[in-house]
């Protein structure tokens, strides 16, 4: 086995290689079926869909496989769409437009991919951000509840953080939801159904047996708070047991801790080895767990790769010509900045003795090759994660997961310095809840959290990952956005606005809703760091002066 | 005393790209020696020859399907019990019920990840021998 790692990875790049060539072909097929529906009849145009069913069930299936999840994505919506036109459920209305515009996604999937696979080099800009803001982060969610006005207020406010919500009005319909819309993030359900108090925990159990990969998770919202019922829940495998009645803004605290992956992002790996061709084999394997890298394969670009790259683990060759492992080891350890970042070294020294001395040096595990991929994986991994979770410590806020104050400003002078270089467009936004002392007040510090926690989860739904978002203290947020202009963030800013204050708080017998202000600037109208957050703070002075809830803009 | 090392796999799939992929997968990174046939018809007639200690199934083929594919190997000498697994792109609860009803130990969804695939298959191997 000695060659493990590398045969594979190297097999596995080549066929991701060869997939890529042939998706084109693969889509151009699915077109022509298209085509095809043009003037059949009923009858004729069920068979056409039936193959198109299959050949986009069948580029689903391997599109992940190789690399292309975005391929499986969107050629599972185009099976789902023949199966639901199919099946009399769609009207089919313009279909063969919404098919063809899946087509069209279906390349830009199968596009996307490939122009990812070269890396980046440190001084080419940075790739431009999807253009939606939020637009890509919807998780569905199935509500189970038999009570119209629960439903009405739910399916409103869910779809505030960006749950697609769907509505089941009894648990014998469960089956077939699931079977119509597919796999589901999360199903939030009551108990008692036709005056039964646990009525909705077998057909739970039938379809916990089912979900293969446990891949749902089920909450449960009652107002049956027995132990049998708590019991029962459990045993359907439920995360969470809230009993009712329940505040919108601990149904989504809850579902943000049990729906798991919603938006992790990728580990990136640094990896360091003065032979070129060892570097890209881990670099493959790597890049096949969906981690991102970056070689070096001379230690004295070290500095510029970890600063330009900031890599949450440093894989090391022990022995290079001219600056060994250990040296470069100690060199990371005596920087304060970078002493944190854990250091692996992967070489095939078998010596325990010089292992051991590899790691006095500031080693935190050593790695012999040959090494197989699964093993190389897991050790980074779990490495890489912890990393992250200690620097969160460090660097967020820990009531909200948000960037605290300090790192917001570090990073906002980030970009700036980016955005100089790239002539690029960036904005500020800074934001206030209004009346926020009131609402502690009134409701208590407890229910105050709560606002401040929804408003968070709020930013976090609607903003882009590229877009930086810090809580700068108390009930103060800001907001920098990368690639846009201060148009466009208005615009974003007053969906959110708009979004916070339709979320119906609850306290005691209670609920009330709460406000925001923000205000907008942008680079380069002011290019320092402290201009732009000073005109930002000014137009929040100004919206909040205005009368409140509401985007003041500076342009 | 029933073998416990799994190390033969039967393996029916129809597209080429993941006969190569699911086949290096299993080989590379598993070591297990796999035979791979193309569609239903050629399993059943030289399935029973490899012996094989597992049979992994895709579901949707053309002419003949995984499930009628596993079907017809339960009438081939030596493979009456061999335990089968399906893999597929749909995996809907009340699919997984009607294809453990035929015997299948389980289902691997589609698209699987090649780095992992292994692994999970080892995992039901372990199960299936009360691992």
């Amino acid at each position: 086995m000695a060659d493990d790692a590398s045969n594979m990875a190297e097999k596995l790049a080549q066929l991701r290689f060869q997939y890529a060539g042939r998706i084109q072909d693969r889509i151009a097929e699915l077109e022509t079926l298209i085509a095809g529906l043009n003037g059949e009849d009923a009858s004729g145009r069920n068979g056409v869909l039936e193959l198109l069913r299959d050949a986009a069930h069948k580029l689903a299936g391997s599109g992940a496989t190789f690399g292309f999840p975005g391929v499986t994505t969107v050629s599972r919506n185009i099976e789902h769409l023949c199966v639901a036109v199919l099946e009399g459920r769609d009207s089919s209305e313009n279909l063969m437009e919404r098919l063809r515009n899946m087509c069209a996604h279906l390349y830009d999937a199968a596009e996307v991919q490939e122009a990812a696979e070269p890396r980046p080099t440190s001084d080419a800009p940075r790739p431009a951000a999807p253009h939606l803001h939020g637009s890509s982060r919807q998780t569905i969610l199935f509500i189970m509840e038999y009570d119209e006005a629960v439903k009405t207020r739910v399916l409103r406010e869910m779809d505030h953080f960006g749950f697609e919500t769907r509505f089941i009005d009894h648990p014998a319909k469960l089956h077939d939801h699931v079977k119509n819309y597919g796999p589901v993030s999360a199903i939030v359900t009551g108990l008692d159904f036709d005056g039964e108090d646990e009525a909705a925990l077998k057909p739970l159990q039938a379809f916990r047996d089912d979900d293969a990969n446990g891949e749902t998770s089920i909450v449960v919202q009652t107002h049956v708070d027995t132990m049998q019922a708590r019991l029962g829940a459990v045993r359907v495998g439920a995360k969470a047991f809230l009993v009712k009645p329940v505040d919108m803004a601990d149904l989504v605290d809850v579902l943000d801790q049990v729906i798991h992956g919603v938006d992790d992002d990728p580990f990136r790996v640094l990896v360091i080895d003065d032979d070129e061709s060892l570097a890209r084999h881990t670099e493959v394997v790597l890049q096949s767990a969906g981690m991102e890298t970056q070689v070096i394969t001379d230690a004295m670009d070290l500095f510029e790769a970890v600063e330009s790259f900031s890599p949450e683990l440093i894989l090391l060759d022990l022995y290079m010509p001219g600056c060994d492992g250990q040296e470069i080891a100690a060199i990371l350890r005596q920087k304060e900045e970078y002493a944190g970042i854990p250091i692996v070294f992967l070489s095939g020294e078998s010596d325990k003795d010089k292992q051991l001395l590899a790691m006095e040096l500031g080693g935190d595990d050593f790695l012999t090759k040959p090494i197989r991929a699964s093993h190389l994986i897991s050790s980074v991994r779990i490495r890489a994660s912890r990393f992250r979770e200690l620097r969160s410590f460090m660097v967020r806020d820990s009531m909200t997961g948000l960037f605290n104050h300090t790192t917001t400003k570090q990073l906002l002078e980030t970009e700036i310095a980016r955005t100089t270089r790239s002539g690029g467009k960036l904005s500020l936004a800074a934001l206030d809840i209004d009346h926020f002392k009131s609402v502690n007040d009134t409701y208590g510090h407890a229910v105050g959290d709560r606002v401040i926690k929804a408003l968070a989860r709020l930013l976090r739904q609607r903003l882009r990952s590229a877009d930086v978002i810090g809580r700068m203290g108390g009930e103060e947020f800001a907001a920098i956005l990368p690639d846009s202009g201060v148009d466009e963030a208005e615009q974003v800013f007053n969906a959110i606005r708009q979004a916070f204050e339709d979320i119906v708080f609850r306290s005691d017998r209670t609920s009330f809703n709460v406000t925001l202000s923000c205000g907008v600037a942008a680079f380069p109208m002011y290019d320092t760091a402290t201009t732009l957050s000073d005109a930002a703070d000014k137009a929040l002075y100004a919206a909040k002066h205005a009368g409140r809830n509401r985007v003041v803009k500076v342009d | 005393m029933t073998q416990t090392e799994l190390s033969k796999i039967l393996y029916v799939e129809d597209d080429p790209d993941i006969q190569v992929i699911a086949q290096m997968a299993l080989e590379t990174v598993g070591g297990y020696a796999t035979k791979v046939c193309s569609s239903g018809q050629e399993a059943i007639t030289e399935g029973g020859a490899f012996e094989p200690d597992l049979i992994l199934l895709d579901v949707m083929m053309p002419e003949m399907d995984g499930p009628t594919t596993l079907v017809n190997l339960r009438k081939v000498p030596g493979l009456e019990k061999t335990p089968a697994v399906f893999m597929t792109a749909k995996v809907m609860p009340s699919d997984i019920e009607r294809y453990k009803g035929l015997g299948a130990v389980d289902v691997i969804a589609k698209p699987f990840d090649p780095m992992t695939l292994a692994a999970r298959i080892q995992e039901i191997w372990g199960h299936c021998h009360g691992g």
